[in-house]
């Protein structure tokens, strides 16, 4: 962690305190900048306040390249190891969102150097940061000229020697300098050689760049799995063995394999695809472009708060270098993984696969505009006879079997969003499919040729909000809609009240002026076209795209409750359902008569119809009277109920199959705690009704075994009152939705207790079928029936 | 007693091992001799499930499981138990049970082994009811020593879907009385035969025209469930599923039925005394286990479902003791598991990383 507010050694006097706590009470992967951002949105201490630092006052008489150097400093706090200079992209060198946050506040207390978080995002390189706050203030924004970048651009800029020149522009609208540097960008493209088509064979050796990320972790997998090539990863790292220690370690973290067998059909470089080259040796770079004979690349920066300049190195100039290399030597074709956020502009009517992307300048995040780009260089290409495929992914859902979802997408904080305050943005289309599909989907597309130089969007079947909201309301997690700007008001103002750090990075794109149009575009863009993935699809029998829906997102939903992301609904809030169970029955000590009289009075309750159907669980409260244990009625402190345990798998040493098992932590009066465990069983009796009312109980002292055991039952005539006609449901919901909540609950738990009961009545059934003649002995008396006839045939023919 | 030979690409590497159960029956073990001989290998006894054979685990036209252990320094043993398709029992007409597998061939397949391989460690794969019957053998104490077990599908608990236990164990009565097997190979039945309208059957809805795909994954042996998903399968495989899963025998239901409505393995020989070796419940006996446990499934396992899932539970629960784990395989379902044609990718890796870690830990002791 970066040495939180070590400035105070320039300029003891000012109390610092206050920030330096909350950056101190950042726990690792909890970040709470919300707080830092809160203190952010305070108004400027004026200049001149007596507690201004003299740094700060002397902040005016210092020149750009100065300021430039000073925050260069101070952002080399948070990258230990990363050299970093003045035109360095802080977001290349690994800055993080929560780090930009702390620099601002940095910045602004140890350099008198005041930019706004946008500032900082939307072009990173401390020159620019300089100049923007020079503009800000009146100030000259020229410095000595910057050094020629030798570390950005392209090997093809670099051998051209045409890089966008921009410092001019420091005084510019951040909007039209990006179009100016987009379209200097576009220009490089120009640049690329001329090539033939790539021949039509299935590739043997590909490339692949991205693959430590999580579409690119997927694809990994799947390149392999869809024929027998070799992948080489590129992957930024020191050497190719600590990138190879850097894949594993990413494929471990979303699920995917890295055995052996694996290994040895991938090979990994260390390399950087923002570097010229990619950062290899000439003679690496001339190795994969005789070997390699098809290129994916899925690496790109997916940060929706920066800006163009700072995510054009990896997603536009990275993409013409790769572009490139399939034009060296044997052409080969270059799939790349790009967005239907080149289609991110509101108000957009058509997203189909050949329609015309958005218009530059309506778009406003640097990610789409940074996709924008990419796609319209790698068009130059294809007119440059590059066969270059777009796949075009929307929102990238969890995976449908492990549940592996990438914090970083926005579907996630959505989903998040709505589990927790259980209301839902009034959406139009959401085009999102599970990972596995899109990257299985790509994977076939690169080994089928007469699929290649195409545009495909991968974005599955859209989710629309009827659909959405009906199954929050099956799995009785009812959601409430309201309005974009009022669901948006209403979150951002519930973060500053009470935030949760899981969402932290939802709120700053939905607090940031560009980003935010970014999310707009997403709640109301129309439902992608994808027609030709479709028909790809069909022809070659791949799963089609199915509705990323309840059942689907599952595992993911649940591992982002696991993280804190989702919220599922637990025994501490408000009941969905709740319904009283009174038994009566006797208790002795284990192995003795039963003397003693035992009341168990309980609330059962379940908090949505996920909880029963997904883990049979209900909880229990309530309170137990059982003299022998204490005069006074002992408390239900944890208590739940399983449903139909292990399957009803039957107990130890037993041939009963369990109904359900009771567990319950309890305490008495004088604070002694007592567990107590019941089963209600079924057996193949006749007496159906009574095996559900009855509980074989035993109670013990907290740790210690079981001191009483006994059998308790529901009477009768209390069954129907307290359990069917006494079910209480959440009031909240609307009458309609009460009903359906009853039936779905009383459905559901028949089923189980009709199926329970059935278990030992089958198994009878089935040993009195067991005794029936089979096959052979028919055959058997069918052949000795046979022979008599004969021999009687031929007796009567004597 | 004829044994199909194995179908291969293994060359002089296969050795053909005469073993006779003691009950009088023949049945095929193989072993496969890696480049360079044995040396210090630890041996790996795999065993196929019903109506399969030790065919699945060297299919030539995939990277099989035994072109994967040999690869990892491991020495592949196969087991032909009584039920494999390369020898004649399912068609024929003499009875046998789960209980002859887990009394007769696996112990003496191992204790043959041992004989073979001296002190080397020995470990097992096991898939269906090769595994099934292999934990009942473990539960009798008739195979002990083992350095790891995997075991594939299902273990102690087996649990079908409702529609297939409806459809097995009452509406297969139908089937046990009037047919002693069930071929999956339509052209063994033709066109005219009483098995006829059980492939009509199977063949409803059915997308893939191939008969014995329709049998065994669109409608599992008319009974429902599936047994592989039909992307897996490399189309070579897919076109020799007929040599690959072979008839099943229909008396072998009722020890099936019984085990499955209990959710546990039991003996079905309750009144023989030469069965008296195996304990009638092995779920209940199941802390006689003593090797490290790699319980293993796919996600989309739609013939035996979470079986796996609930005996890793209920073995962690009862038996805290035990190294059990549970795997499950994404994407995948039964069958394909090991004749899938990426299951070196997706299977294999998890299946040799275990055994590497059982014999890593057996040689630090």
């Amino acid at each position: 962690m970066p040495e939180a507010g070590g400035g105070s050694s320039r300029n003891p006097s000012v109390n610092r305190r206050p920030e330096e706590e909350v950056i101190e009470r950042r726990r690792p992967g909890r970040a709470q900048a919300s707080d830092l951002l809160a203190r952010l949105r305070k108004p400027a201490v004026p200049a001149t306040a007596p507690a201004a630092p003299a740094a700060a006052r002397a902040a005016g008489a210092r020149g750009v390249d100065q300021v430039a150097a000073d925050i260069a400093a101070q952002a080399a706090r948070f990258l230990p190891g990363a050299s970093t200079g003045v035109e360095t992209d802080l977001f290349d060198a690994g800055l993080s969102s929560v780090d930009a946050v702390e620099l601002v506040a940095l910045m602004a207390r140890e350099l008198d150097v005041r930019v706004s978080l946008d500032d900082l995002f939307a072009d990173a390189r401390p020159r620019r940061l300089a100049q923007r706050w020079a503009a800000a203030a009146g100030l000259p924004v020229t410095g000595a000229e910057a050094a020629a970048p030798a570390a950005t651009g392209t090997a093809l800029a670099l051998r051209s020697g045409l890089l966008p020149a921009d410092d001019h522009r420091a005084s510019a609208p951040q909007a039209h300098e990006d179009i100016a540097t987009i379209l200097a960008d576009l220009a490089l493209a120009d640049r690329l050689p001329f090539s033939r088509q790539a021949e039509p064979a299935e590739p043997r050796r590909i490339l692949l760049t991205g693959a430590t990320g999580f579409l690119g972790s997927h694809l990994l997998l799947d390149l392999l799995r869809a024929g027998d090539a070799h992948v080489v990863c590129l992957v930024r790292a020191a050497d190719d063995a600590a990138a190879e220690q850097r894949l594993a370690e990413a494929l471990a973290g979303y699920d995917q394999p890295w055995s052996f067998e694996v290994r040895r059909r991938v090979t990994v470089l260390a390399a950087d695809i923002r570097q010229p080259r990619l950062g290899l040796s000439e003679e690496r770079w001339e190795e994969l472009a005789r070997d390699v004979d098809s290129i994916v690349n899925v690496a790109a920066a997916v940060d929706f708060l920066r800006g163009y300049p700072s995510l054009r190195q990896t997603n536009v100039l990275g993409p013409l270098l790769l572009a490139e290399l399939a034009m060296t030597g044997r052409p080969k074709p270059l799939h790349h993984v790009s967005s239907v956020a080149v289609f991110n502009e509101v108000g957009i009517e058509k997203m189909g696969e050949d329609d015309p992307v958005a218009h530059i300048d309506r778009l406003f995040a640097g990610y789409d505009k940074s996709k924008w780009a990419a796609e319209a260089v790698l068009r130059r290409a294809r007119e440059h006879g590059l066969t270059v495929t777009f796949l075009r992914p929307g929102a990238i859902g969890g995976h449908t079997r492990t549940g592996v979802y990438n914090p970083a997408d926005l579907s996630t904080g959505l989903i998040g969003a709505i589990s927790r305050f259980r209301t839902v943005p009034a959406f139009k289309f959401l085009n999102l499919a599970p990972v596995d599909w899109i990257s299985r989907i790509t994977a076939a597309i690169v080994f089928d040729p007469k699929a290649w130089g195409q545009n495909y969007n991968l974005t599955g079947r859209a989710e629309t909000l009827p659909e959405l909201v009906k199954d929050m309301k099956l799995a009785g997690m009812n959601v409430r809609i309201a309005g974009w700007k009022d669901w948006r008001d209403d979150l951002l103002r519930r973060q500053e009240t009470d935030p949760v750090p899981e969402l932290d990075f939802l709120v700053r794109i939905l607090s940031s002026p560009t980003a935010v149009k970014l999310f707009e575009a997403l709640m109301f863009g129309p439902e992608a076209g994808s027609e030709r993935t479709e028909a790809f699809v069909a022809r070659h029998r791949l799963p089609p795209a199915e509705r990323y829906g309840s059942e689907a997102q599952l595992k993911a939903f649940e591992r982002m409750a696991e993280n804190g992301v989702a919220r599922l609904p637990s025994r501490e809030d408000p009941p969905y359902l709740s319904f009283r169970e009174r038994m009566k029955g006797q208790v002795g000590p284990v192995g003795e008569e039963r003397d003693s009289s035992c009341r168990l009075a309980f609330t059962l309750s379940i908090a949505s119809m996920y909880q029963v159907v997904r883990h049979r669980r209900i909880d229990v409260r309530g309170q137990v009277v059982c003299e022998r244990i204490h005069p006074e009625p002992l408390t239900v402190v944890e208590g739940e109920i399983q449903v139909r345990p292990d399957e009803g798998v039957p107990r130890l040493h037993s041939n009963d199959h369990p109904l359900l098992r009771y567990r319950l932590v309890l305490e008495d009066r004088d604070g002694n705690r007592w567990w107590l465990e019941g089963f209600k069983t079924a057996r193949a009796r006749r007496d159906l009704w009574k095996q559900t009312r009855t509980l074989d109980i035993a109670i013990g002292r907290e740790g210690e075994p079981a001191v009483l055991a006994g059998v308790v039952k529901v009477p009768g005539s209390s069954f129907l009152p307290d359990q069917i006609d006494g079910i209480q449901v959440d009031p909240r919901l609307s009458s309609q939705e009460q009903r359906l909540a009853k039936l779905a609950w009383l459905s559901w738990f028949f089923l189980q207790m009709g199926a329970g009961l059935a278990e030992p009545s089958l198994r009878a059934a089935a040993e009195l079928l067991d005794l029936r003649r089979d096959a052979i002995d028919r055959d058997k008396d069918k052949l000795a029936r046979k022979i008599r006839k004969l021999m009687i045939q031929r007796e009567q023919n004597r | 007693m004829t044994l199909r030979p194995l179908h291969h690409r293994l060359g002089e590497r296969v050795e053909d091992i005469p073993f006779t159960a003691s009950d009088g029956t023949r049945l095929g073990l193989t072993r496969v001799v890696p480049d360079g001989g044995a040396g210090e290998r630890p041996a790996v006894l795999v065993l196929h499930g019903l109506t399969a054979s030790a065919d699945m685990f060297t299919l030539p036209e995939t990277r099989n499981l035994v072109d994967v252990l040999l690869d990892a320094g491991y020495e592949p043993w196969l087991l032909d138990w009584r039920g494999s398709c390369r020898l004649p029992y399912n068609e024929g007409r003499v009875r046998y049970s789960f209980d002859d597998v887990a009394l007769y061939d696996i112990p003496e397949a191992v204790a043959l082994i041992r004989e073979r391989i001296g002190g080397r460690q020995l470990l097992c794969v096991a898939h269906c009811i090769g595994a099934l019957c292999l934990s009942m053998s473990l539960a009798a104490g008739l195979v002990t020593g083992l350095d790891g077990i995997v075991a594939q599908g299902v273990f102690l608990t087996p649990k079908l879907s409702w529609k297939t236990r409806a459809r097995l164990h009452f509406g297969g009565e139908l089937l046990r009385s009037r047919f002693v097997n069930i071929p999956t190979d339509f052209k063994k039945v033709g066109l005219w035969s009483k098995h006829s309208l059980i492939f009509a059957e199977v063949s409803i809805g059915a997308e893939c025209k191939d008969p014995t795909c329709q049998i065994l994954h669109n409608d599992s042996w008319g009974v429902g469930g599936s047994l592989f998903e039909h992307d897996n399968l490399d189309t070579r495989t897919h076109d020799r599923l007929a040599d690959l899963y072979g008839t099943v025998p229909m008396w072998i239901l009722p020890h099936l039925r019984s085990v499955e409505l209990a959710h546990t393995m039991l003996r079905f020989n309750d009144n023989d005394g030469r069965y008296d070796a195996l304990p009638k419940n092995a779920l209940d006996n199941a802390g006689k286990i003593e090797a490290p446990l790699m319980l293993l499934s796919g996600s989309d396992n739609r013939f035996w479902f979470d079986s796996n899932k609930i005996c890793h539970e209920i073995l962690t629960a009862r038996y805290p003791q035990l190294d059990v784990r549970y795997v499950e395989v994404p994407g995948y379902g039964h069958l394909d598991t090991f004749i899938g044609r990426n299951a070196a990718l997706d299977v294999f890796g998890p299946i040799v990383d275990f055994l590497d870690e059982c014999r890593t830990v057996k040689a630090g002791r």
